[in-house]
């Protein structure tokens, strides 16, 4: 397993098209399929939207390259939330519609990390 | 009345107005996963439509009484949906851009052409105005527009698809090779691995069918055929080193 790409971006949503896109160039460099690079990007948006509404200021997202892509979203900074609504509860449905090995680490009752994989080309 | 009574309700008498009672309520659902995917080559309409579909099947296929949100049950449901209509797309075969945009232009100086002369242009009239040659303007007035494999390959409509009389690159020796790598391959799975193999690629049935006839949800499905697909194409991956 190598870490491939880190950043740490700030919780905002007019940061999430630069997201996606490096995340696109990100699964393009773990040579991840069209559509799954585009479910990635889905995914990693989702866990940051997650992060902002549990009211984190910004968020680590580290990807590492194995067997398959590892992504980790982890909330920073900021006073962290415990009032799920119905936005988050799609959310998460939708991560773990499109992404394998989904886990969820929660602290003081708040989502904290998110973490997911996605699958390689042959 | 809340989602659990709707829901009962609608089991019990199935009347159609409660359950667009429930599609409306969920509607945004739709729209919010349908946004998710936009920006893969199909308009945002499209893909709502896919997945209201999706919905209104989804309200018939909710159990109430497993517990579950039926927000929680149907986001994996529109999004499988989307999903197998990105993939059922893939199968079309688009004509090349240069082709498609000749074809617009002839089409335009087509009807330029009659609109000055009260006449229809001929190929080579064409190909003057167009500066292309004559054969291009032939060669593109033959090509259609999208074509389906799926569509069918004669003009009686007999059930033979233009995929099913494609021919393949016959090659007798690697084929045998393959069978067996193949057999070798199937045999390291489960049974239920190798039932699902079956009605999927065997039998050819959707996801959806398959699931009924497992008792599993089309997620499971989903997950088990791609995990399925990984084994296999690893354990396919030994059989040819070896």
């Amino acid at each position: 397993m190598m870490e491939l790409f880190k950043m740490r971006v700030a919780l905002r949503s007019d940061v999430m098209t630069t997201v996606r896109l490096a995340t696109g160039g990100v699964c393009s460099l773990a040579a991840l399929s069209y559509d799954d690079g585009e479910d990635c990007k889905v995914c990693v948006t989702e866990s940051l939207l997650l992060l902002l509404r549990g009211g984190y200021a910004c968020a680590d997202v580290t990807f590492t390259e194995g067997d398959a892509l590892s992504v980790l979203v982890e909330g920073e900074g900021g006073a962290a939330k415990n009032a799920p609504c119905e936005e988050d509860e799609i959310a998460l449905a939708l991560i773990n519609a499109l992404a394998e090995n989904v886990e969820m680490r929660r602290q003081d009752g708040a989502l904290r990390t998110i973490a997911f994989t996605f699958g390689k080309q042959a | 009345m809340n989602d659990e009574e709707l829901f009962r309700k609608y089991r019990e008498t199935g009347d159609v107005a409660i359950r667009n009672a429930i599609v409306e309520k969920y509607l945004y659902i739709a729209s919010v996963i349908a946004k998710k995917f936009v920006g893969r080559g199909v308009e945002y309409d499209d893909l709502y439509q896919v997945a209201s579909l999706a919905l209104i099947k989804g309200v018939d296929r909710f159990d109430e009484s497993k517990g579950s949100k039926f927000s929680t049950f149907i986001t994996p449901t529109i999004t499988g949906e989307i999903k197998n209509y990105f993939r059922d797309r893939s199968r079309l075969v688009h004509l090349p851009r240069k082709v498609s945009e000749l074809r617009v232009g002839i089409k335009r100086e087509a009807e330029r052409y009659l609109a000055e002369t009260g006449k229809n242009a001929t190929a080579k009239e064409l190909a003057d105005r167009l500066g292309v040659s004559e054969e291009d303007v032939i060669r593109c007035s033959e090509a259609g527009g999208v074509v389906s494999l799926d569509g069918a390959a004669d003009r009686e409509g007999e059930n033979v698809s233009l995929y099913d009389v494609i021919p393949a690159e016959e090659n007798v020796f690697e084929d045998v090779e393959n069978r067996d790598a193949v057999r070798a391959a199937l045999a390291s799975l489960s049974e239920t691995e190798r039932k699902l193999v079956m009605y999927r690629f065997g039998k050819e049935l959707s996801q959806m069918e398959t699931a009924k006839r497992m008792g599993v949800s089309q997620m499971n499905v989903s997950r088990m055929e791609r995990k399925i697909l990984q084994k296999l194409k690893e354990n396919l991956k030994k059989t040819m080193v070896e």
